[in-house]
């Protein structure tokens, strides 16, 4: 590894730190700045009645003593963070005494292995085709530009319910929802797997449709410009074969949506959990939803700093994978 | 100038997006008035009654007048309504145990179905292991066809105000009519009802109303901000850059969706208007205009025209006014028309997440996918209650985004083929 | 008389714009260029030269596209082979180009290496790796260009460093003709000095036999080139020595363009600088006749409409004028 290479990464280790440190501050002090702080929803959960009066009062002394409500804000701070590092974001209050890392630590690996793959499968699809939109123009391009604008102007749950009632309901080829059927025990068995992969394939496909719009228009504005650049003409002239040519000019186009994925990564995550809970995946989407009904805020809590932990991680993934790939961010270290 | 507006006239993206956009505008301002109402009124007592004109009986049986009409297709078009699906299963189940090739039996053509069944049914008949409960099902089954081509009259009955006697009204025979303009109340219902019997194309025109002021809202909060900030961070340069560039680096990487939760969680249900929801939407989405804005600046600051107003003793603010913003007013533009669209969009995911505008005074497209998805309007088959919603936001998107490209190809040249 | 290497026939080749119009950009211009020679060729901007430049090519895309005549070189008629043809056996071992905007004529995330590699294996797909690398070593150094630039990325490199690289890839492979459009016109002194002695060394060690150099700055020219051609408006009105062009023009053109430069060599001429007034014709629908007459101080009324032809001069020098060389001599005289 060389220098500038070492600075670079050392330059955005630092910065993920910092934002990861800013990320968790918005998320302790959001809540507590507005009127309905965490403990007034505990209030309004005590006030609204629950008829196990006990449990509710466990919960809230096990609240003020773990996030040290009666303390200063900048103390319950450090508490908040301490108990980060330890991995503890309290306990849920609706699946009381459930704790909150443990429901999440269920529903993480169904959101990564969903929208991880579909995302990138969406953004591979989408360079190919804005690639050729661009190469071929006449025709392809006239059709290509404003089926991909139309598609990607469909929001993500919509286009999860298209599919749904297309593929689940009339057609019923494949099943309506859920990661797997409710009639059967999740184990390591080719049965339940097969089952698992079926479940996946509408989820999977709303989220790489949804994907694959913005990316195309991205990559046929890059390629576009790729195309007039003048080392093509040289490249032309020293009588390199068109196909070699094109060879070039997707991959100096492609670099620039490595970052440009990474600057939307937040958005197209966004509007997959929305697409997870129409399809009641039993990932991090649907149990977001599930703590917004029943106003629990530790579990809400946790859901949005995990969801943003995982776009600054993925980030900081594309941000590297970037810097070693593409030799201009060599060149401008050196500058 | 002019031919930049000329330019922009000409490009056949942005005209058909400027169109569909107007479109969807002149509708949502003239259906009210030819079709004024409580769009939150439930008329309906159920959930989603689906699309159609809507009749009342009552009335129909009070017909001025009573037509008749010698239709010949009548009587089958009668029975092939009667003829529940399975029933037809169950008849094609017999005529293939009967020894009947399944092939042959095509239970969509009624009457080829029910010829085929007198043809062959036997009720007396004993077919090998079926059982008594079975077999009694299909003589009544049988009882129950040989009754669908009864046309006996409907006698309508009703007591008489004076006496109280049950006396008879009206004997209805099955060739007679009533044109549906003697009948007093009619409602079309072009898109149903929702799960609360209310008309959803009333809904669906206010929504979108809503949506796009929300939009509006949301995208001028967010353009300005960006903007402003893009302005200083770009022109002052220095220490104020780099502090800026910090703010919006990390709001770049940190999901704004995930501020819009958190601070609509934080808010609360009852604090959250349509006004609120639109303007925290725009306080968490003015990070790409920021960003344009500064590269924009930035590019424009150590030109010509802008040193020699420096030169000249201009003030700040006048230099940015006529020396910086014609020259960015076109990036602007098209940030705007994006935030509109993002608005629109990021109202609806925040509302199916439950986050969205109280729901009690108002109605956006959001809350409408909301209360759809609530009552499982997609697992019923109420197509009705949600694909047009789907439908207009993509619309809406769709003709914001075909503006934004059109104009994209104006001011940049070189995407131009 | 040499071994004539280049022989131009009535070449015309027209540019289709995007609405559908034709522009004559390069109309009936013919040459002949001797192994050993340089021809300098100059003129205003659009006057052509750079359309000349790819034209001589003998390899057409859009929206340039080959009309008739005939480019012939080394006794080989180019402009009757298939595309392919040409771009096998002709594009960079029989003639080879050096762009205008070198700077950008690299791919940026290439190693320069690797793209010697992909020019030399697109004429002879069997080359070996350790061939290629040998040969460019050697070339590289012969050139007096460190080797190690061949495993550097093009924005690892100077303009000036940028340049040379894209002479010594242009000219890896013999070409018999080199065609330079414009190569120093963007350096510093200094690197523009060094591209030129490159230009001298590979003529003189014999890897290109002859050399078109196109600039719009006369003085290089003269110190640079054997002959120089004047073009204007699509065609040529003048070639001579480098000497008779700059010091004895005879064209009314040629003439005003060389006063409208400072020569080198002080006190040989007085300086006067003169614009030549007017625009050049709009080549869409050019003019009949004279196509400077407009501009013409010594144009006459059959001009405008008669057909002129190119009078051969003795010494091998042509100019396109109705005027004979007496007359002309006379008219410059009495200024």
């Amino acid at each position: 590894m060389n220098k500038a290479l070492r600075k670079y990464l050392g330059k955005k280790a630092l910065w993920f730190v910092i934002t990861l440190f800013c990320a968790v501050l918005l998320n302790f002090i959001l809540p507590r700045l507005m009127p309905g702080d965490p403990v007034s929803s505990i209030m309004a959960q005590l006030a609204r009645g629950m008829t196990d009066a006990g449990a509710v009062k466990r919960v809230l002394d096990h609240y003020v003593e773990e996030f040290g409500i009666n303390q200063p804000l900048h103390q319950q701070f450090f508490i908040y963070v301490g108990n980060l590092l330890r991995g503890e974001f309290g306990r849920s209050f609706v699946e009381y005494p459930r704790t909150v890392s443990d429901i999440l630590v269920n529903a993480l690996p169904w959101t990564i292995g969903l929208q991880l793959p579909a995302i990138l499968t969406g953004w591979i699809i989408g360079n190919i085709l804005g690639a050729i939109a661009a190469y071929v123009r006449k025709g392809f391009d006239k059709v290509v530009l404003p089926t991909m604008l139309f598609v990607g102007s469909i929001p993500a749950f919509g286009m999860a319910i298209i599919l749904l009632s297309i593929f689940a309901i009339n057609l019923q080829w494949l099943p309506v929802g859920g990661g797997y059927p409710h009639t059967m025990l999740p184990s390591v068995s080719l049965r339940f797997f097969a089952s698992i992969i079926r479940h996946y394939h509408l989820p999977f496909w709303s989220i790489v449709l949804i994907s694959i719009g913005g990316q195309a228009i991205g990559m046929r504005s890059m390629s576009i410009y790729e195309l007039n650049a003048d080392y093509v003409k040289y490249s032309r002239y020293m009588g390199i074969k068109d196909r070699k040519i094109v060879g070039y000019v997707f991959r100096n186009a492609m670099l620039p949506q490595v970052t440009g994925l990474a600057l939307s990564i937040g958005t197209m995550i966004g509007g997959a959990l929305v697409a997870e809970i129409i399809f009641s995946y039993p990932g991090l989407g649907s149990t977001m939803l599930a703590a917004i009904n029943q106003n629990d805020y530790p579990l809400i809590s946790a859901t949005t700093l995990i969801i943003t932990l995982m776009v600054l991680v993925i980030v900081f993934i594309l941000d590297i994978i970037y810097g070693i790939i593409d030799p201009r961010v060599k060149a401008a270290l050196i500058d | 100038m002019k031919t930049t507006l000329r330019q922009v006239l000409r490009s056949p993206r942005f005209m058909i997006g400027f169109c569909t956009f107007f479109l969807l505008l002149v509708i949502i301002f003239s259906y009210p008035i030819f079709n004024p109402g409580d769009p939150l009124e439930m008329i309906g007592l159920g959930t989603f009654f689906k699309p159609g004109t809507y009749v009342s009986l009552y009335d129909s049986v009070d017909a001025p007048r009573i037509y008749t009409l010698k239709l010949a297709d009548s009587a089958a078009n009668r029975i092939a309504a009667k003829l529940l699906p399975q029933d037809r299963v169950d008849m094609k189940d017999w005529l293939v145990l009967y020894g009947i090739d399944e092939e042959t039996i095509d239970i969509e053509d009624t009457r080829a179905l029910l010829e085929l069944w007198w043809r062959n049914y036997d009720p007396d008949l004993r077919i090998d292991g079926m059982i008594r409960a079975r077999h009694n099902a299909y003589v009544r089954l049988d009882r129950k066809l040989n009754g669908l081509f009864n046309s006996e009259d409907l006698t309508i009955l009703r007591p008489n105000p004076e006496t109280g006697e049950i006396e008879e009204l009206l004997v209805v025979k099955d060739s007679d009519y009533v044109n549906l303009q003697d009948v007093v109340n009619v409602r079309v219902l072009p898109l149903g009802t929702d799960n609360f019997g209310r008309d959803v194309l009333r809904q669906l025109v206010s929504a979108t109303a809503t949506s796009l002021l929300m939009g509006l809202i949301a995208g001028t909060i967010a353009t300005f901000i960006g903007l402003l900030l893009g302005l200083i961070s770009g022109y002052v340069g220095g220490w104020v850059d780099d502090f800026l560039m910090f703010f919006i680096n990390l709001f770049t990487v940190i999901p704004g969706f995930i501020l819009l939760i958190l601070i609509s969680y934080s808010i609360g249900q009852e604090e959250r208007s349509a006004t609120t929801v639109a303007i925290v939407i725009g306080l968490t989405a003015w990070v790409w205009t920021a960003r344009s804005v500064r590269s924009q600046v930035i590019s424009l600051r150590n030109r010509d025209h802008v040193n020699l107003s420096k030169l000249s003793g201009h003030s700040l603010p006048r230099i940015i006014l006529t020396d910086i913003l014609p020259y960015i007013a076109s990036y602007v533009v098209m940030a705007f028309i994006l935030q509109i669209s993002t608005a629109i969009l990021a109202e609806a995911s925040l509302s199916m997440l439950g986050l969205g505008p109280k729901t009690t005074e108002i109605f956006t497209l959001g809350l409408m996918m909301n209360w759809a998805m609530k009552y499982t309007a997609h697992l019923n088959g109420a197509w009705w209650a949600y694909y047009p919603v789907i439908l207009t936001i993509a619309l809406i998107s769709f003709s914001l985004n075909l503006m934004n490209t059109g104009l994209d190809q104006v001011f940049n040249p070189q995407l131009r083929s | 008389m040499g071994n004539v290497i280049l022989d131009v026939r009535g070449l015309t080749t027209k540019y289709i714009t995007r609405f559908n119009e034709g522009v004559y950009a390069v109309d009936n211009v013919s040459f002949t260029l001797e192994e050993g020679k340089s021809l300098g060729i100059a003129g205003e901007s659009g006057c052509g030269k750079s359309t000349l430049a790819l034209s001589l090519m003998g390899y057409y895309f859009p929206p340039l596209h080959y009309m008739s005549g005939d480019i012939i070189i080394n006794g080989r008629n180019i402009s009757q082979m298939a595309p392919d043809d040409v771009r096998l056996k002709v594009l960079g071992t029989e003639i080879a180009y050096i762009p205008q905007a070198a700077m950008n004529a690299l791919n940026p995330t290439q190693r320069i290496i690797r793209f010697v590699e992909d020019v030399i294996q697109a004429h002879d797909p069997k080359a070996s790796k350790k061939d290629i690398y040998d040969l460019a070593r050697q070339r590289f150094e012969i050139l007096n260009l460190s080797p190690d630039v061949l495993q550097k990325h093009a924005v690892e490199l100077s303009g000036g460093m940028k340049q040379r690289t894209v002479i010594a890839i242009s000219t890896i492979l013999s070409p018999k003709v080199l065609i330079a459009d414009e190569p120093s016109s963007a350096l510093d002194v200094s690197s523009q000095k060094m591209v030129i002695r490159m230009l001298r060394d590979l003529m003189e060690m014999g890897y290109i036999k002859c050399m078109i150099f196109i600039t719009h700055e006369l003085p290089l020219l003269y110190n640079v080139t054997d002959d120089i051609a004047v073009m204007y408006a699509g065609q040529f009105v003048e070639r001579g020595t480098a000497k008779e062009m700059v010091f004895d023009p005879l064209h009314p053109y040629s003439k005003g363009l060389m006063e409208s430069i400072i020569v080198p060599e002080a006190g040989t001429r007085e300086i006067k600088l003169a614009a030549i007034p007017g625009t050049p014709p709009n080549l869409k629908s050019p003019p009949e006749g004279c196509r400077f007459a407009a501009r013409c101080k010594y144009a006459q009324p059959m001009c405008q409409s008669s057909s002129i032809r190119f009078l051969e001069l003795d010494n091998a020098r042509n100019y396109r004028c109705i005027l004979p060389e007496v007359e002309l001599r006379e008219a410059y005289g009495r200024e």
